[in-house]
């Protein structure tokens, strides 16, 4: 007798389901991006060498730390829970790890503006020695030798001969494919969903108090600025390190807020382990310095407990949960 | 008959000359190629980076060298006080542990003779700003990844002088008013550079590093400056003084 076995005829087939193809795209409102991938245009094969990179521990000195390890896509690839991250050997950062997303829109990376091309990001931790330690020509080399990678760079660049240019080409084009748009915040933008009265009340708030510096849509204005968390900046002087100017000392790259009830802890150094904290800090707690921003106030602005409330269920709304469960962005097991 | 062996005669006659044309352009040359060559010398002694040698400055202080590596670019010959050819893609990392990449090979120079040449030490500004490079602009340890550009000019080393005896010179910065790159131009003192077919002519230049403490513009005292890794009043102050250390020496034609 014969039966026809439905896991029979699976076993036949790829176990995995085919992948939704990424594409860069400028969702509704968006300006235009900074990146335009005109030296490395996205393609399938591409992406996924990126992706494959990015969660690979290859990259780091002893083979332990990825760029996941540190930027998990669950909390919008933040750390979750982590004020600093700890790298190879254990060794902890001085920086919190920030979310990642829309990095094609940003002029340059990093909390003091450091990196100015999204291809030459990933040296910096790769470099570091409290992150990952390694060389970008070992990690070439490793690259080269895997028995793997070869094919996968011969793929996306029609060479198997494996370069620091394309290793960093094929990360830009999975990092900059990220993109994150489809909040309940987006889909309010768009006229399919009604706020609630409390997330609506917290919008307007935002919009009078908070929008001058995280500017819709991107939820920052890509400035660097003082929001006076110190009155004197030896610890880490931000942007000032990069410029050598004295005008920008204590100055950090004001961060988009999507994602924030995620991407926990708050602040450059990851002081702010609550949004509530976040709201205190600015309703009474802004600190006087020689570089602190011209739109804030020493003290605060004074935000009433409703307010704050009301900004808070605002800003849950800018959650992606779409974002976060993107197998597209997943680590491929 | 007659009329025929003429016509042919005719055509062979004007068949032979149109050849004899084509064999005239097939006789032009092919463009050269020129190697531009560096050496790398302290004073009056060659530099050697494995730290055995000592040299002294203006200020006498003893330094030895560890390593010493630059990015040569946009290279430019010139005849009459104009440019003739700039190189395309002109980017070169001059290492003085690896001899080899102190002889930098031009290509495609059209023949012609040359009294000038102009080149950049460091990277211009656009290639600073430009993302993943390839060839000699692969990030290395000439990039910084922390504030993100190439390093122009790497000198270290050890001394008594600097206060825990080493020193440390990664100069960079492509931003006003950082700016580190420095152009060069050297004429051949009267000479020319006779670029012909396929034999290379060679053009020899000395750098000499003792320069970058004792330059024109600026004395460097390694007592007080011994760490310079980032931009700023100090890189500007060596990149003026790796301003003046090359000199034309001699060519090969």
């Amino acid at each position: 007798m014969f039966s026809i076995s439905c896991s029979d005829k699976d076993d036949n087939l790829t176990t995995t389901p085919p992948e939704v193809p990424v594409e860069f795209y400028i969702p509704d409102g968006f300006p235009a991006p900074v990146y335009n991938f005109q030296n490395n245009p996205i393609t399938q094969d591409g992406f996924k060498l990126g992706r494959k990179l990015f969660y690979d521990p290859i990259l780091s000195r002893d083979s332990t730390v990825a760029c996941g390890s540190c930027h998990q896509q669950f909390v919008a690839f933040a750390h979750a829970d982590h004020r600093f991250s700890h790298g190879i050997d254990n060794l902890v950062g001085s920086r919190n790890s920030p979310g990642l997303y829309n990095l094609a829109w940003f002029p340059n990376f990093m909390w003091d503006g450091g990196v100015n091309h999204i291809e030459v990001q990933p040296i910096a931790p790769i470099n570091n020695p409290v992150e990952m330690d390694e060389t970008l020509a070992n990690a070439v080399f490793k690259l080269q030798r895997s028995s793997f990678y070869p094919q996968m760079f011969e793929k996306a660049f029609g060479s198997d001969s494996v370069t620091a240019q394309h290793m960093l080409r094929a990360m830009a084009q999975f990092m900059g494919a990220m993109i994150s748009a489809g909040s309940k915040y987006d889909e309010y933008r768009a006229g399919n969903v009604t706020l609630t009265t409390s997330e609506m009340n917290g919008l307007n708030v935002f919009r009078a108090k908070c929008a001058s510096c995280h500017t819709e849509p991107l939820l920052t204005d890509m400035q660097f600025r003082n929001n006076g968390l110190d009155s004197v900046f030896f610890t880490d002087a931000g942007r000032g390190h990069i410029t050598q100017l004295p005008q920008d000392s204590g100055l950090f790259r004001v961060p988009s807020l999507r994602n924030v009830a995620l991407t926990y802890p708050y602040m450059h150094d990851g002081r702010f382990y609550s949004l509530n904290n976040v709201l205190d800090h600015y309703s009474s707690g802004i600190v006087q310095s020689s570089t602190l921003d011209p739109l804030l106030t020493p003290g605060g602005m004074n935000l009433t407990a409703q307010e704050k409330t009301d900004i808070i269920s605002f800003l849950y709304t800018l959650t992606d949960h779409k974002y976060i469960a993107d197998k597209r962005f997943s680590e491929v097991q | 008959m007659k009329k025929i062996i003429s016509m042919l005669a005719f055509v062979a006659m004007i068949s032979v000359s149109f050849t004899a044309c084509k064999d005239d352009d097939e006789e032009v040359a092919p463009d050269g190629t020129v190697s531009l060559e560096f050496t790398n010398i302290a004073g009056n002694k060659n530099v050697d980076t494995t730290g055995a040698t000592t040299y002294t400055t203006a200020l006498g202080q003893s330094f030895n060298i560890k390593r010493l590596k630059y990015y040569i670019s946009n290279v430019k010959l010139l005849k009459n006080n104009a440019v003739v050819y700039t190189m395309p893609e002109s980017y070169f990392l001059v290492d003085e542990s690896k001899q080899s990449s102190t002889k930098l090979s031009i290509p495609k120079v059209p023949n012609g003779s040359y009294d000038r040449i102009q080149f950049m030490v460091g990277v211009d500004s656009a290639r600073n700003v430009s993302g993943a490079q390839s060839g000699a602009l692969t990030p290395s340890d000439m990039f910084w990844s922390w504030s993100t550009g190439y390093i122009f000019f790497k000198l270290e080393g050890q001394s008594t002088s600097a206060p825990g005896g080493n020193y440390v010179y990664h100069i960079a910065g492509f931003k006003d008013p950082n700016v580190a790159s420095r152009t060069i131009d050297l004429t051949f003192n009267g000479a020319s550079l006779v670029v012909e077919g396929s034999r290379e002519a060679e053009i020899h230049v000395f750098a000499d590093v003792l320069k970058v403490f004792n330059g024109g513009p600026a004395t460097v005292d390694l007592s007080t400056t011994y760490n310079v890794m980032t931009t700023g009043a100090n890189s500007m102050k060596i990149a003026d003084n790796y301003a003046d250390m090359f000199t034309f020496d001699h060519l090969h034609n």
